[in-house]
């Protein structure tokens, strides 16, 4: 009874090993399955385009997260210790002074194969640096650039008695003071019934990213927020356009933005190369009443990201992969086309599909020249550490200014103090 | 021979009271490794400069002194208190109007309105927040549209002080009336129907019924509630972080106790200083609840002696 027992399991037991042996083998032969996890924000990579390269690798699927801003990148930090990160992590330039620290949690893609070392010299140079360690790793690589210009509606602009040709309406405002000064001119030409700027508040943006130096001082470590003429210059220019009524209190992103926008309650929109897509996406029936002009004050960028690889990630070679493809001339180019998400390699802005592209949403303004001439004249900066928190500081202090509830002296020394206290 | 002496049974007593150890201790075991050790270690990182992925430096006393001297912290106490009291006395008074409508045995289709009323509360506080924010929106929200009707113009129901915190208190009353007035109702149920009965042939009416009878009787019920109450608010932060981001407004009006914790958490990378806050609202949650104590304790004696 016994043998013929053993007998029974040891027949089981060889016939188990070989088809297991068996299915491994084929497992080795196609490729195993793998899916990248990806946590993004904005309209950082476009599902068609991952859905794209499962065509080309069907072994390879995707897994997007998409949060605001300032969610995926608490989200990210806060896991990074953990398994439980993502394969693919987008960063904004906001914060790639904090995450640029994190060595211990992002791989360097200068280790990968192959090295990022041998794609650098394609990229922004100043892009580039931005997510370089201390130790010199390599944490992230760019993907697109923001640039700066303005958005305006022609309609509008014709209605206030205001020029539509572009060339003619970007010498309007060569400097902020003439585009407050033109922004008087509009409000009083339309009594009111529509706002020359959406929001006052993006002006500060704008003109922080069109300095030489934004909050760190040059050796990355000593805080300049306070003393840096441009940032009080960024300030007070801010707090004329409140005073001067020439915005509304919406607030961007928002529900009230978006009808705002459809309904032609705001002339310009402040607009680095990603804000073309939101005003696609939000108004699409305002399409051929926009054109884009080039902003006062002269170049400067605002947003852009990069994408790293958390240290943690499960499937890095598959993920380095993917995001080497991504970041391929064709799919750069689809990002333009489509999203409004500029390149950040270099080449791609003599390419005719770029420095030729017209988009008739925008009265066929020549987009791709535009942004690659911004992106091109941008003096780099750094971005230290804390750079997210003082951005937003200053923020909320120009937001009582322009509800009125606080003079622009007081907001000023509120925010200063406000800083200081958050960053200590 | 003389027989093995027996071994000397353990009393069955102290058996029970062993088995009973055993029976509660899944509690206490999960309660400590996920409850207790986790409001330790708090307290630990409230005497340290802690960044998430950076530096841990020990700093003694410096969270708990400045939090003292913090006046945004006060301002979260006004608030949280201000959004308490404007949700929590209307409601009691809704819940309890409610609750008499519904112990009426007359009325018809009582398991439609008590499953009805349980809706708002399964809703995920989420889904309430976002929804109730573009009601209470400036310009185009449909509560200043209804408003306009009345003749009364745009309220700002973000930026404005007491308008943000009757919003932030609406959302919170939307969700939980359905749940109080459950409790009440019950209660109300197991008040003697001869008490009500005795009244009317004294010639009482309905509303001085409510008033004399049903009120008193609901004491407990009413001390119950307002002691979960002011726990829960005092950690309210979904609604107002839902509903105009991590400040609580450009100027903090409705930034509570639980957000500005948050906020040192998710903007500040200040996780010491988030622990120094959350030491905080405990020690003010034992205050209330301690006062909550003895003011129910005299209620209750005055019930007895009554």
């Amino acid at each position: 009874m016994k043998n013929k027992a053993i007998k029974r399991l040891g027949i089981i037991g060889v016939a188990t090993s070989v088809l297991l042996t068996g299915a491994l083998a084929t497992g080795s032969r196609a490729a195993t399955p793998v899916q990248l996890s990806i946590w993004t924000f904005g309209n950082v990579i476009d599902p068609l385009l991952t859905a794209q390269y499962t065509k080309l690798h069907p072994e390879i699927t995707f897994q997007s997260k998409k949060s605001d801003l300032d969610a995926s990148a608490s989200s990210l930090r806060y896991a990074l210790p953990s398994s439980a990160v993502p394969d693919i992590a987008a960063v904004e330039i906001s914060y790639m002074g904090e995450f640029r620290n994190y060595s211990n949690y992002l791989t360097d893609l200068k280790t990968l194969t192959p090295s990022s070392d041998t794609m650098k010299d394609d990229y922004l140079g100043w892009r580039w640096n931005y997510m370089i360690a201390d130790n010199g790793a390599t944490l992230g690589i760019p993907t697109d650039v923001g640039g700066l210009a303005v958005a305006y509606r022609t309609d509008l602009f014709k209605k206030a008695g205001l020029p539509t040709d572009r060339a003619k309406v970007s010498a309007l405002w060569p400097t902020w003071s003439d585009y407050i000064a033109t922004g008087k001119k509009y409000m009083t030409a339309t009594k009111g019934k529509s706002a020359f700027i959406d929001i006052p508040q993006t002006i500060y943006t704008a003109v922080i990213n069109q300095g030489n130096e934004k909050y760190y001082g040059g050796d990355g470590k000593s805080l300049i927020y306070s003393t840096n003429p441009n940032v009080k210059a960024a300030f007070n220019y801010t707090a004329q356009a409140s005073q001067a009524k020439i915005g509304t209190n919406v607030a961007q992103y928002s529900p009230d933005w978006n009808v705002g926008m459809n309904k032609g309650l705001f002339a310009t929109i402040l607009a680095p190369a990603w804000m073309l897509q939101y005003i696609k996406q939000y108004a699409p029936k305002t399409k051929g009443l926009w054109d884009v002009a080039s902003i006062p004050g002269g170049a400067g960028n605002q947003g852009g990201s990069a994408l790293t690889i958390p240290k943690n990630a499960s499937h890095k070679q598959e993920a380095w992969d993917f995001i080497r493809w991504y970041l391929g001339a064709e799919q750069q180019k689809y990002e333009f086309v489509h999203n409004s998400i500029f390149p950040t390699i270099t080449s791609l802005y003599d390419d005719p599909a770029i420095k030729d592209l017209k988009d008739p949403f925008f009265s066929n303004a020549p987009v791709g020249q535009i942004y690659s001439e911004s992106a091109r004249a941008v003096k780099p900066f750094v971005i230290g550490k804390k750079d997210r928190i003082i951005d937003s500081t200053f923020g909320q202090a120009l937001s009582r200014i322009q509800l009125g509830k606080q003079i622009a002296t007081a907001a000023w020394a509120q925010a200063v103090n406000d800083i200081n206290r958050a960053i200590n | 021979m003389k027989p093995a002496p027996t071994r000397k049974k353990v009393a069955p007593k102290n058996q029970g009271d062993a088995w009973g150890l055993v029976y509660v201790s899944p509690f206490f075991i999960i309660f400590g490794i996920f409850g207790l050790i986790p409001i330790l270690f708090t307290v630990y990182v409230a005497f340290f400069h802690w960044e998430p992925l950076g530096d841990h430096n020990y700093v003694g006393w410096l969270n708990f002194q400045n939090l003292l001297t913090d006046h945004y912290f006060y301002l979260a106490i006004r608030n949280t208190f201000s959004i308490f009291a404007i949700s929590f006395i209307p409601q009691t008074i809704l819940a309890m109007m409610l609750a008499s409508f519904l112990a009426n045995p007359h009325l018809k289709g009582k398991i439609f309105w008590r499953t009805i009323l349980l809706v708002p509360w399964v809703t995920s506080t989420l889904s309430v927040a976002i929804i109730f924010s573009e009601l209470f929106g400036r310009n185009f929200g449909m509560v200043n549209v209804a408003l306009q009707y009345l003749g009364i113009t745009n309220i700002d129901w973000v930026g404005q002080t007491i308008p943000s915190h009757i919003a932030i208190a609406t959302m919170i009353n939307y969700k939980w009336l359905g749940y109080n007035t459950l409790i009440y109702l019950a209660s109300m149920l197991a008040i003697p129907r001869d008490l009500y009965e005795s009244a009317s042939l004294d010639g009482a009416s309905k509303w001085q019924q409510f008033i004399f009878i049903t009120i008193p009787q609901l004491k407990n019920t009413i001390t119950f509630m307002l002691i979960v109450g002011t726990i829960g608010g005092l950690q309210t932060f979904i609604e107002p972080l839902t509903y105009g981001g991590i400040q609580g407004g450009d100027s903090r009006q409705f930034s509570t106790l639980g957000l500005y914790l948050y906020e040192q958490i998710l903007v500040n990378n200040k996780l010491g200083y988030a622990a120094a806050i959350g030491v905080g609202i405990t020690l003010i949650t034992i205050v209330i609840a301690t006062i909550n104590f003895f003011i129910s304790r005299r209620i209750a004696g005055d019930g007895e002696n009554a």
